[in-house]
């Protein structure tokens, strides 16, 4: 496995699939003098769970934002169900069935859990449009006991909550939407084994109705290879791997990223080295 | 014990177990009283209440009817002016021009009327141009991304500037109004005795409302609370911004033409509508809205400008000297202003709300 060594420059497996829902092509994106996405492709197909690995600051949530509309990519593009895909805002994404979980959660500490639940897609009365709070309370109570986790009062703040049971908010909130792409930035980063348990149950019974198609960033490999089909690892703005987890191993991922390491210190060092000949040139030149 | 038990949300009954019956009566006084302070504005309540009963006791004209008349022109346009803010404020911004907006919008009323306009569709132009006003602060913050207190300041200058011109800094009679005898018009805009008092409590009922029971009120403390936040759920920050500017601009022309059509006269004189700005923006702080955003309460800011005409009025009937008496106000803000901050601390300290 590791003498593949580090295929960085080029792309390793098929970008397509007859079932794909979503294919992303040549997507780039730089902030400034930084570039967070250089050539990205990337598919997902319908019903599959497919991980998205990669060293912080690889692009991941770039990536993510770029799909839900938040953020727009510099050249590349995206088809969705084999047709264009353009989104204009967040709420035209969510439109046509794609929501995130942010790695920020975006949830309003003020706001109590019933209106983070329904952040955006209110639930109002006619003809007087006056929220239906006691509509929200309802459904947010039967989303939260269909995931399994307990949150005894939905009208405080959000602030009184713990990290966990925030991230569980944020993760109900996408997961009971409309969607049927959902995108996961670290949806298990603040919770404990046992939520983060019944979060990974809940993805495994969407998976099982096969409607719903997702893309998770995860940096537990355990959680990788418990829940996800399909692993892409995303280095230097690239795909560097596309594999089926049952064809890949801890081992061979732990190895990339290792190997990334070994690189980084590796230009490190010779870059140090020449700062270091530099300066003793230097030196050399003002002492003659 | 069931009053208590019934401002308490019902979720809150089950956890409480059989440790409270035994100690009901006197536990369910401190529940009414815990309770109330459990309202964001429960201690500045209290703070006014305590003000006027202080004055009621020792200034024998101050629990009167006709002082109450007289007490109204000190709070009803405040009670207007931060119910406006308080949008503002809960977005995390702050709006400075309001007392320049207030300045502006008589003599615009004035102008239009002049040029043919007639009396009704004039407010509602000047209205209009309020709005704009707010729109254009709205668009620097929002789309050019200048802070709000720089940009507000900016507007403040500009419109007080303004006034100067058009009105070439001679007072007007208001359009519409005569000294011997109030008409319909202006018993409706301002006028009346009552009249000012009618359109503060509309404004804060029908403002309290939108922020409690609407998404524009939803989006307020969403966009305060977390900014980065509400633009990755969807929502559309910068129209959030931009439509609060607007409608704290429009409750600010509104004033202005009400306190002109009052006094008869309008005049052109800045340092009074700085005045008007900071107590504007006092009884938005003082009744427990946020500078730093995200929390806040239209109801708050009328009783924050009840507290401030309540004071300025038991002050002057009890003779304190003009000198004296932003002495004390001062004084009274900072100290009102540290009750309510310690109430408030006892209160999340609480766990209750």
């Amino acid at each position: 496995m590791a003498e593949q060594g580090l295929p960085t420059e080029k792309i390793v497996a098929p970008t397509s699939a007859p079932d794909d829902v979503l294919r992303v092509e040549h997507i780039s994106k730089s902030f400034g003098p930084t570039t967070a996405l250089r050539d990205v492709n990337l598919h997902l197909r319908k019903g599959e769970v497919l991980g998205l690995l990669g060293d912080n600051g690889s692009g991941k949530s770039t990536l993510i934002k770029i799909i839900c509309g938040f953020q727009k990519q510099d050249s590349g593009q995206m088809f969705l169900h084999g047709e264009p895909f353009e989104p204009k805002s967040v709420d035209d994404a969510r439109a046509q069935g794609i929501d995130a979980v942010y790695q920020d959660l975006a949830l309003v500490d003020e706001l109590s859990v019933y209106h983070n639940m329904f952040l955006r897609r209110e639930r109002v009365r006619v003809p007087i449009p006056f929220l239906n709070n006691a509509l929200m309370r309802r459904e947010t109570r039967k989303a939260l006991d269909d995931i399994g986790i307990n949150i005894p009062r939905l009208d405080v703040p959000v602030a009184r909550l713990s990290g966990g049971q925030r991230q569980a908010i944020a993760v109900a909130r996408t997961v009971s939407g409309d969607a049927n792409i959902l995108l996961l930035d670290e949806p298990l980063a603040a919770m404990g084994a046992k939520e983060g348990g019944q979060i990974l149950e809940l993805i495994e019974r969407l998976k099982e109705d096969g409607e719903v198609t997702v893309m998770m960033i995860l940096h537990n490999y355990a959680h990788v290879f418990a829940t996800c089909d399909r692993v892409n690892l995303l280095q230097d703005g690239v795909i560097a791997l596309d594999k089926p987890t049952a064809e890949t191993s801890v081992d061979e991922l732990n190895e990339i990223v290792v190997e990334e390491y070994r690189r980084a210190r590796a230009a490190a060092i010779a870059e140090d080295t020449a700062a270091q000949a530099a300066a003793a040139a230097a030196a050399a030149a003002t002492a003659s | 014990m069931a009053v208590a038990s019934g401002s308490e949300v019902p979720a809150q009954s089950p956890p409480e177990g059989p440790a409270s019956t035994s100690r009901a009566l006197g536990g369910g006084a401190l529940k009414i009283v815990r309770g109330f302070l459990t309202l964001r504005e429960g201690s500045i309540i209290v703070v006014a209440i305590v003000t006027a009963v202080y004055f009621s006791a020792n200034a024998k004209n101050f629990a009167t009817l006709s002082n109450f008349k007289t007490l109204l022109p000190y709070f009803a346009p405040l009670a207007i002016l931060g119910a406006g803010e308080v949008f503002v404020m809960i977005n995390g911004e702050i709006d400075l021009s309001i007392g320049a907006v207030y300045l502006l919008s008589p003599f615009v009323f004035y102008k239009l009327n002049q040029a043919g306009v007639p009396l009704v569709p004039a407010v509602v132009l000047s209205l209009f141009v309020s709005m704009a006003v707010g729109a254009i602060n709205g668009f620097f913050v929002a789309v050019i991304g200048i802070s709000s207190f720089v940009t507000t300041l900016g507007m403040l200058f500009t419109l007080d500037g303004l006034t100067l011109i058009i009105s070439h800094t001679a007072p007007v009679a208001t359009p519409g109004t005569s000294a011997l005898h109030v008409n319909s018009f202006a018993q409706v805009f301002g006028g009346g005795t009552y009249s000012e008092l009618i359109w503060a409590l509309g404004i804060v009922v029908i403002l309290q409302a939108v922020l409690t029971f609407t998404r524009w009120g939803v989006y307020t403390v969403a966009v305060g609370g977390n900014r980065l936040g509400s633009a990755e759920a969807g929502i559309r920050v910068r129209l959030v911004l931009i439509r609060n500017f607007v409608l704290c601009a429009t409750c600010a022309g509104l004033v202005g033409i009400l306190e002109a059509v009052r006094a008869v006269t309008a005049t052109p004189d800045p340092s009074g509508s700085n005045d008007i700005l900071f107590q504007g923006i006092a009884a938005a702080v003082i009744g427990g809205t946020l500078l730093r955003g995200g929390s806040g309460t239209v109801v708050g800011a009328l009783i924050g400008a009840l507290f401030l005409g309540v004071l300025h009025d038991g002050l002057i009937i009890q003779g304190v000297s003009a000198n004296y008496l932003d002495l004390y106000l001062g004084l009274a803000i900072l100290i009102a202003m540290s009750v309510n901050v310690y109430v408030q601390r006892v209160r999340t300290g609480s766990g209750l709300g």
